[in-house]
């Protein structure tokens, strides 16, 4: 049944709610230049290309798990709140999360040095990342309160979240090293338009049996939510500069940082590939337009207690304040502008590959062969196999994906890639590349998790990447 | 593409008007008050109140709970230790001192069962408006029996205890 206002709110919700940072079509597919993007030291055989401003590289991924949009708006008959309390509420867990990433290019380009083993690349991007992992205590105690629940502890570590948005400028150097190694490097400086985290968080409520009245209720709380630029952001909005404000924090105007991509390919054999690259090595150092919030003590009250005939001794003494006072003394919600330190979601990716099949042509300005010792590209298989392993960084531990793959090339003009990824989204992720290339035009286009496309609600993840490049190899 | 898997795209009948049936409706519950009297307090008020006071208590009134409230009971409980009758009363009051409630409690003599009285307001008690409008609470104890108590325990005393249990609607 295709509804497509229903269609549009899904797609809206899944590309904004739910998100994840795997580009596992995109690794290592070598006739796309993106692909250095996710690998410096991809085996790239190009003179030089250049990207379409703007559309040269488009990605917006995300993921949630644990729940789908299906299991709590299916037209069922059952009532929703039964459904959120069982499928969310409970249904989840505190490692389910919301997260994910999108990228958009503003410009990227590179080329070949004098040394042809020497490619450099160089460009600048919009990338906004944020996770938020599923606050179950909160959640239940939001849902069902605490009554009738005594002892048991509602865990306030629950609350983990992080997000930023910025710009990335990045220079990098891919370097043949002989006719098996291939290593490349990418420094990246980090201008941060705005960032929030709250991933450290500690603590409990609990109701007991009281010791004097009926309950006790104590709350143990070392909480913190870092920001930096959102009050400047809302100011600008307020006052209709929000867009100079982002574009002067984009260019160098707001908190700066550094960071490194590293990457190699190395031939094993003349079939077998081994990849692997480490993104993000960095961080931000924020410092301007902070805006920190603190919540850090243990208070434990059983209501107002008034102990005769102390308590009488005056009259206008008021125990409400003074228990309010209390819990506000001895847990204590303060803020500050402290500087801080983030660092970003480190990635690591790794494949090995194994080609065969024909050989396709290879466009570089090179005597390449297959068996070739000294050129600086090796002509390609129409056939490659593999597995790839890809590891994200998170707040509550490494995240890790096993992605086979299965790439076809035909001639020069189009390559097709097929991946099958599991991850903690879903152990049904199928999805498909394409990149062909038309004369000096390469355009491609990837999505994947298609099987979902059959109930799209039911989706735990969805992704999609586009570009549009072009592409030289030089005159043969 | 992506158009391609857009149109091809299927998706289940979805109801999003199930949104708005969306109720979340906790129900909390904490201690409210704890009085405690000695004996030698309820012995030099043999004629008059051993307690007469009045507590500030806002957290009824207060917005975050009073535009939510939906309906709860108030639980009191009282022991006594003393050999002393007594008349345990527990009247809220609004923010101008008009009593919106009474309950009254009476108390015999130790050694005594640990008396407790419910207390529900809403939809099967009481107007939940009363908790709305609390702004304090009184507490009056009388010794009815107007007798000197020479009890053997320990550390004789009269206690009220309190604790109130409600349902707040977040989301309707």
């Amino acid at each position: 049944m295709r509804i497509p206002l229903t269609l549009t709110i899904v797609l809206f919700w899944t590309c904004f709610t739910m998100f994840g940072q795997n580009k596992q079509l995109l690794y290592d597919f070598v006739e796309i230049p993106q692909s250095a993007m996710v690998n410096p030291g991809v085996d790239t055989d190009f003179q030089w290309y250049a990207g379409v401003p703007m559309l040269s590289g488009v990605s917006l991924q995300a993921g949630l798990s644990g729940i789908s949009v299906n299991d709590i708006f299916s037209n069922d008959g059952l009532d929703i709140n039964d459904k959120i309390r069982d499928r969310a509420i409970y249904g989840m867990n505190a490692r389910d999360e919301l997260s994910g990433t999108f990228q958009i290019e503003i410009l990227n380009f590179g080329f070949r040095g004098k040394n042809p083993d020497n490619f450099y690349t160089a460009g600048m991007y919009i990338e906004g990342d944020a996770i938020g992992y599923w606050f179950q205590d909160y959640a239940i105690l939001g849902f069902e309160g605490n009554a009738d629940k005594l002892n048991q502890a509602f865990d306030l570590g629950h609350l983990k979240t992080r997000g930023e948005l910025m710009n990335v400028f990045h220079v990098g150097l891919n370097k043949k090293i002989d006719n098996e190694l291939t290593i490349g490097v990418r420094g990246k400086i980090y201008s941060s338009i705005f960032d929030f985290n709250s991933t450290k968080n500690k603590g409990t409520f609990i109701t007991k049996e009281g010791v004097n009245n009926i309950y006790s209720s104590t709350v143990e709380a070392d909480m913190q939510l870092r920001t930096s630029g959102l009050n400047g952001l809302k100011d600008a909005s307020d006052d209709g500069t929000l867009g100079s404000t982002i574009t002067k924090r984009a260019f160098f105007g707001g908190n700066l940082g550094v960071g490194v991509d590293l990457g190699f390919t190395y031939q094993l054999s003349d079939q077998l590939v081994f990849t692997g690259s480490l993104l993000d090595l960095g961080f931000i150092y924020h410092s301007k337009d902070i805006k920190n919030y603190t919540l850090n003590g243990k208070a434990t009250i059983e209501g107002i207690e008034i102990i005769l005939p102390d308590a009488a001794a005056d009259p206008n003494e008021d125990f409400w304040q003074e228990l309010v006072d209390d819990v506000e003394g001895f847990v204590p919600f303060n803020d500050n502008t402290d500087s801080y330190v983030a660092f970003r979601p480190t990635k690591l990716y790794s494949s090995l590959r194994y080609n065969f099949g024909e050989h396709v042509d290879n466009r570089a300005n090179c005597a390449c062969g297959v068996n070739a010792s000294s050129n600086r590209a090796r002509a390609k298989f129409v056939n490659s196999a593999g597995g790839q392993l890809y590891v994200i960084n998170r707040p509550r531990g490494p995240q890790v994906a096993l992605s086979g793959f299965y790439q076809r090339r035909f001639g020069n003009f189009m390559s097709v890639k097929t991946t099958y990824t599991i991850d903690k989204f879903s152990y049904s992720n199928v999805g498909l590349g394409v990149s062909i290339q038309a004369g000096p035009v390469n355009m491609y286009a990837m999505a994947d998790n298609l099987l979902s496309y059959g109930n799209l609600a039911d989706s735990n993840y969805a992704s999609f990447q586009l570009g549009l490049n072009i592409i030289s190899w030089g005159k043969k | 593409m992506l158009s391609c898997l857009t149109l091809l795209s299927c998706i289940e009948d979805q109801d999003f008007d199930q949104f708005d049936e969306i109720g979340v409706t906790p129900t909390v519950e904490a201690s409210i008050l704890y009085v405690e009297a000695p004996e030698s307090l309820v012995n030099a008020s043999t004629q008059a109140n051993v307690i007469s006071q009045e507590f500030n208590f806002d957290a009824f009134s207060s917005n975050v709970f009073s535009k939510r409230v939906l309906d709860g009971t108030i639980t009191y409980i009282v022991e006594n230790t003393t050999e002393s009758e007594l008349s345990v009363s527990i009247e809220l009051l609004d923010v101008d001192g008009n009593v919106l409630d009474t309950v009254i409690i009476p108390v015999a003599p130790a050694p005594m069962e640990m008396q407790q009285v419910d207390v529900a307001y809403g939809s099967s008690g009481r107007s939940i408006d009363i908790i709305k409008n609390t702004s304090s609470i009184r507490v009056e104890a009388v010794n009815i029996s107007g007798t000197q108590s020479a009890s053997t325990a320990a550390e004789p005393k009269v206690i009220l205890k309190s604790s109130g249990k409600f349902r707040l609607e977040i989301v309707q």
